[in-house]
């Protein structure tokens, strides 16, 4: 196998996932991509020795252990402040301070699972962590969850494991993605999960604690270590925790729970591999026509994975927006199919080497196109998700999405 | 200082060590596949790398498989394991 030496530890990753550790990485200097192929035939000439070599030797079988991590108790100290240097040498934080997964308060948060703790709930990529009922809980505490949090935890966790969502690719990627959890249903309510004012900010122990076991899981379970396996340039701030709830009562149309299938009653959680919020700033527009200008020119934009790579870029439309298109008697699906009109990027806005590429990965959209054509911001209006959330004002949010995922939604067991 | 005792967050890993395929002493006229993990220029290094060994041990012929994208796992993988007698593949950026 051959990468380059800033992504050897993501190849390393990878091998043993796979139950091979022991295969042989050859790696050259970063970087080779967006670099002359000249350049990067010279790096293949520093490399064929060992390539050579690692084809015509046999490898030492690994010791166990290397891929056997402990289940285990551990001895930490007792005192908070101390436990966080503890915390952060052992790899199990965030660098926010996490609180001491006792095992009585890991019991506390199982409640009446405690006795199925060992139940598996996923295997979750890269490391193909193994997430028992009690991992969950055992992370669920570090983060400073309550009991009544877990079942949104697991219900994430589930949907995370869907293969539609890719999240080997998502935990791994260099594109700052992170899993937003969307709630839906009376569950938001009852566990106070914020949809109204600064739904995607801060200040709700809900939205806070959940979002943040589930980052604490996929690291610690998972295996995506910042700058190791999470592989991300920059990241974003989401990635300490992702969380809201849509706002339902302020919606004017079906909420997405019900959109997919599920009954209004019922609770669920939908994940999605997010990018930051971008605003939408429209105080002026007072028609759902004119309003479409700002929220379709902030979508159209030519550094989105969305754009080439598809997906469904998410679309969180505050109370009084969604409100406006209401009024001028637009559907869910009126708004998106006219966002997906609307937000689009001519292709002379692009690089001829961000042209050629794109037109290898989806010709349909980019082969053979002139430069005054113009590309959507999605492959299709049915891919545009939009949700309904925030507190009184005239904003709204473009969030981009990975592009090689799906959103997935599942029921809360509550 | 006194001790706490608290559970490890970071459980198991499913999974254990496979065997390798065994080594063979020389690439001499051994099939090379090449699996492009589809990234910018893995094609350009993979290629070269391939092209170096045809040249300096008598390996080859050369084949080319492609990922469907950089994100998605292998299609191909039952193709290539038929078509090569060893492989080089890429792996992330």
């Amino acid at each position: 196998m051959l990468g380059t030496d800033a992504f050897a530890s993501l190849a390393e990753a990878a091998a043993a996932s796979l139950g091979m550790p022991h295969l042989q990485l050859v790696a050259v200097a970063h970087p080779i991509g967006g670099i002359d192929p000249k350049l990067v035939r010279a790096k293949a000439e520093t490399i064929v020795d060992r390539v050579l070599e690692a084809l015509t030797r046999d490898p030492s079988p690994p010791f166990q252990a290397f891929v056997s991590a402990a289940r285990a108790a551990a001895s930490a100290p007792d005192d908070l402040d101390a436990f966080q240097d503890f915390a952060v040498a052992e790899g199990w934080s965030d660098g926010l301070p996490v609180l001491p997964p006792t095992e009585e308060r890991v019991g506390r948060i199982l409640g009446r699972l405690a006795g199925d703790r060992t139940e598996v709930i996923a295997t979750l990529a890269p490391r193909q962590g193994v997430a028992t009922l009690e991992a969950i809980a055992v992370n669920a505490a570090l983060a400073g969850a309550l009991p009544e949090h877990l079942p949104v935890v697991v219900a994430a966790i589930r949907a995370l494991a869907d293969p539609r969502f890719n999240l080997n690719a998502i935990q791994t990627t260099t594109h700052p993605c992170t899993p937003l959890l969307i709630v839906n249903g009376p569950i938001a309510a009852r566990l106070g999960i914020n949809a109204g004012a600064n739904a995607l900010g801060q200040g709700h122990r809900a939205n806070a604690v959940i979002g943040r076991a589930v980052r604490l899981i996929l690291q610690n379970v998972g295996g995506a270590r910042p700058g190791r396996e999470d592989r991300a340039t920059l990241g974003h701030p989401g990635k300490y925790s992702y969380c809201v709830a849509e706002h339902e009562a302020a919606s004017p149309w079906a909420p997405l729970h019900v959109e997919r299938g599920f009954r209004a009653a019922e609770s669920c959680v939908t994940v999605c591999g997010a990018e930051a919020p971008h605003n939408v700033n429209d105080h002026g527009s007072t028609t759902a026509g004119a309003l479409l200008f700002a929220i379709a020119g902030t979508a159209a934009t030519t550094g989105s994975n969305n754009i080439y790579l598809g997906g469904e870029p998410l679309v969180v439309l505050g109370p009084e927006h969604a409100q406006t298109f209401a009024t001028g008697g637009w559907s869910k699906a009126d708004v998106k199919r006219a966002i997906w009109e609307r937000a689009r990027v001519r292709l002379d806005r692009f690089s001829p080497e961000n042209r050629e590429r794109f037109a290898v990965i989806d010709p349909a959209r980019f082969g053979d196109r002139l430069l005054a054509d113009e590309v959507a911001l999605c492959a299709s209006p049915d891919d545009l998700m939009v949700v309904v959330a925030g507190g009184p004002g005239k904003h709204s949010a473009i969030i981009p999405t990975f592009g090689a995922t799906r959103s997935v939604t599942v029921r809360i067991e509550a | 200082m006194s001790r706490l005792s608290v559970l490890s967050p970071l459980a198991t890993a499913a999974g254990g060590v496979k065997p390798l395929a065994r080594r063979r002493g020389s690439l001499r006229g051994l099939r090379i596949g090449i699996l492009d993990n589809s990234k910018p220029n893995a094609d350009v290094l993979l290629g070269r790398v391939a092209e170096l060994l045809v040249e300096r041990v008598g390996a080859g012929p050369i084949t080319f498989w492609r990922k469907p994208g950089a994100s998605h796992p292998a299609t191909v993988i039952d193709e290539v394991v038929a078509g090569s007698d060893v492989v080089l593949t890429g792996s992330a950026d």
